[in-house]
């Protein structure tokens, strides 16, 4: 047996996955398999955006989370034997996949960033930074299935195509999770996507205060572009939601113009900004590894510079 | 009182790998670290230790060298330590960590409460925490933010895409903590110096259950590049103007 199968926690994530699975499954000469658990009637859907089969898990409780699901997933994965899982790198997508391949016994590519089909049309190459993004690492699984977690947007949304046909299959109701869900928090604000933005300023630990944010605020107003940060800002300060951290574990972004204010340009970092057109930072310390990244450096004190730079923009 | 055991990695610090002349990796004048966010982990693990009672057990996979990294973990709180060394163990997948943590784990310690880092400084793959729990058949919790003990369950808040999670499960359990859980301490002079009195448990590859393959096959490592015109300017007024004229050329200005 075999073919390909995606799992993904959500619609958005299944179509971009729908189109890296077409694309495999047809030069494979194999089928291919989306999972579904959210909202039941996106089968039809999903069919018409490249799957073969939909596998159909039953809804679970309240309290349940996802997790719940690995043992019947991981037996019919046993069963049919696909030559490739691929899974949404998303927090709970990252946990299921590393559970799942470990009952599955095989080997999984965290955070792939490129898939390639080899010469023979059956081994997948898939591709991963390392060292926070100083190295590039290629990989082939030894056994089967061969699994990835795949980043959002790494590939385009699936295109609806009119007429498509499939099979919807029912899988069995997992056994209940250990781990409860006692409470959800929704996220309250829903940060801006700065992925597509033309100018980005990004902030760092050279900013003291989180009122200072204003200063970065007002030159990226005057500059016609949006604010972005580092991840101590986000995920130790709390300053700035984490959709604004740029790097290997935030988001990526390719503007024209990327401007760093106290930044030291850790890899981690650095790496989420190498499409910018242009990169630019201000720091105090001449020897900050940014200044090996960027193509114009201010060697200078942030809150002295910025001032003359939203002075000299805007005229 | 639980028996935490906390798990490290000793990796090599990214920031000295160089770039050689054909695009390889030159790790020439490379030094090593605890990884980032297991210090995290070692962290969370002394505290809860230091409010609940009971002891923590650190435990690495490594090649011999790493005992330097035995010594800096246990510098920062941890009671004992678990060094599972052989020369084969340096460049081993997540699949084989964790199957090799879970052997020894399983068979040599106590445990309640196993606490792993987010994801390690240089492969990053965020794998052997979950496997572990997979392999150990508990419950796992991961991108944990906050941590408490509450009689025989662990309540874990839990980052996800869309808020929050606060979960609940019944010990022994595993949870991955994130960045955000604490600020990990540095070492005094007289902890390095408690660290040395500290017992260290050694285990070989011949102590293991089985031997654990890898699933994976590298078939390149290429090191990223980035050629930027890396111009420096100063703070004069006469540097900015010609910071904002070179801006203007680029034609990334609006
Ligand atoms: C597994 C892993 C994943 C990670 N993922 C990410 C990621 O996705 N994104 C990310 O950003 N980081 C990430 N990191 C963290 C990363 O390694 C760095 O720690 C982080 O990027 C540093 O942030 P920073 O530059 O803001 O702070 P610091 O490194 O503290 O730098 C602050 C800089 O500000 C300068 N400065 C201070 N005062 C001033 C002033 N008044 N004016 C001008 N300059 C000043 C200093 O000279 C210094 O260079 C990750 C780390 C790990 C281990």
């Amino acid at each position: 047996m075999a073919g390909a199968w995606i799992i993904a926690d959500n619609r958005e994530q299944t179509l971009e996955l729908l189109t890296i699975g077409r694309e495999l499954a047809t030069t494979m000469g194999t089928k291919l398999t989306a999972l579904l658990w959210q909202d039941q009637e996106l089968a039809d859907d999903y069919i018409s955006h490249g799957a073969d089969e939909i596998l159909l898990l039953p809804p679970l409780p309240e309290d349940q989370p996802p997790g719940a699901y690995i043992p019947v997933i991981a037996d019919e994965a046993q069963k049919k034997d696909p030559d490739i899982i691929l899974m949404a790198s998303t927090v709970r997508g990252k946990e299921m996949a590393a559970r799942i391949a470990t009952r599955l016994n095989t080997g999984l590519c965290s955070n792939c960033i490129a898939l390639n089909l080899g010469e023979d049309g059956k081994t997948v190459e898939m591709e991963r930074l390392v060292f926070g993004g100083t190295a590039v690492q290629k990989v082939t699984c030894t056994v089967r299935p061969a699994m990835a977690t795949i980043p959002l947007k790494t590939f385009e949304p699936a295109v609806k195509q009119e007429g498509r046909q499939g099979d919807i299959r029912e899988l069995p109701a997992p056994a209940p999770s250990p781990v409860k869900i006692l409470e959800r928090k929704p996220r309250e604000t829903e940060a801006k996507d700065i992925s597509e933005s033309r100018i980005v300023v990004c902030v760092g630990r050279g900013i003291e205060k989180e009122e200072d944010l204003a200063l970065a605020r007002k030159l990226a107003h005057a500059l016609g572009g949006e604010i972005g940060c580092t991840r101590p800002i986000s995920e130790e300060n709390h300053w700035l939601p984490e959709e604004l951290c740029i790097g290997i574990s935030g988001i990526s972004v390719k503007p024209d113009l990327y401007i760093g204010l106290g930044i030291s340009g850790q890899v981690q970092h650095v790496t989420g900004i190498r499409d910018a057109k242009v990169i630019c930072a201000v720091n105090t310390d001449e020897n900050a590894p940014i200044f090996a990244a960027a193509d114009y450096g201010i060697v200078g004190n942030l809150y002295d510079v910025v001032p003359k730079l939203i002075e000299a923009f805007k005229t | 009182m639980p028996n935490i055991v906390v798990c490290f990695k000793w990796v090599i610090d990214e920031a000295y790998i160089r770039r050689g002349s054909s695009g390889e990796l030159d790790f020439s004048s490379v030094s090593y670290k605890i990884s980032d966010y297991d210090r995290n982990a070692i962290e969370e693990a002394v505290r809860l230790r230091n409010e609940s009672g009971g002891r923590v057990a650190a435990v690495t996979v490594g090649s011999p060298e790493a005992t330097k990294g035995l010594k800096d973990a246990l510098s920062r709180g941890p009671d004992q330590a678990y060094f599972i060394n052989d020369a084969s163990f340096e460049n081993i997948e997540p699949s084989q960590t964790s199957a090799i943590l879970a052997d020894v784990i399983g068979s040599k310690i106590e445990y309640d409460l196993i606490i792993c880092g987010e994801g390690s400084s240089d492969l990053y793959t965020q794998q052997v925490g979950p496997r572990l729990a997979e392999r150990l058949g508990i419950p796992c919790i991961s991108f944990v933010l906050k941590l408490t003990i509450d009689g025989n369950h662990i309540i874990a808040e839990r980052k996800v895409e869309d808020g929050v999670e606060v979960t609940a499960a019944p010990m022994p359990v595993l949870v991955t903590v994130l960045p955000d859980i604490n600020t990990p301490r540095i070492p005094g002079v007289k902890d390095t110096l408690m660290a040395s009195k500290k017992e260290v448990v050694n285990i070989a590859k011949d102590d293991l259950a089985q031997t654990y393959e890898p699933t994976l096959q590298t078939t390149a490592m290429t090191a990223a590049s980035m050629e930027r015109r890396c111009v420096k300017f100063g703070a004069e007024p006469g540097d900015i103007a010609g910071f904002v004229e070179a801006l203007e050329k680029e034609g990334v200005l609006r």
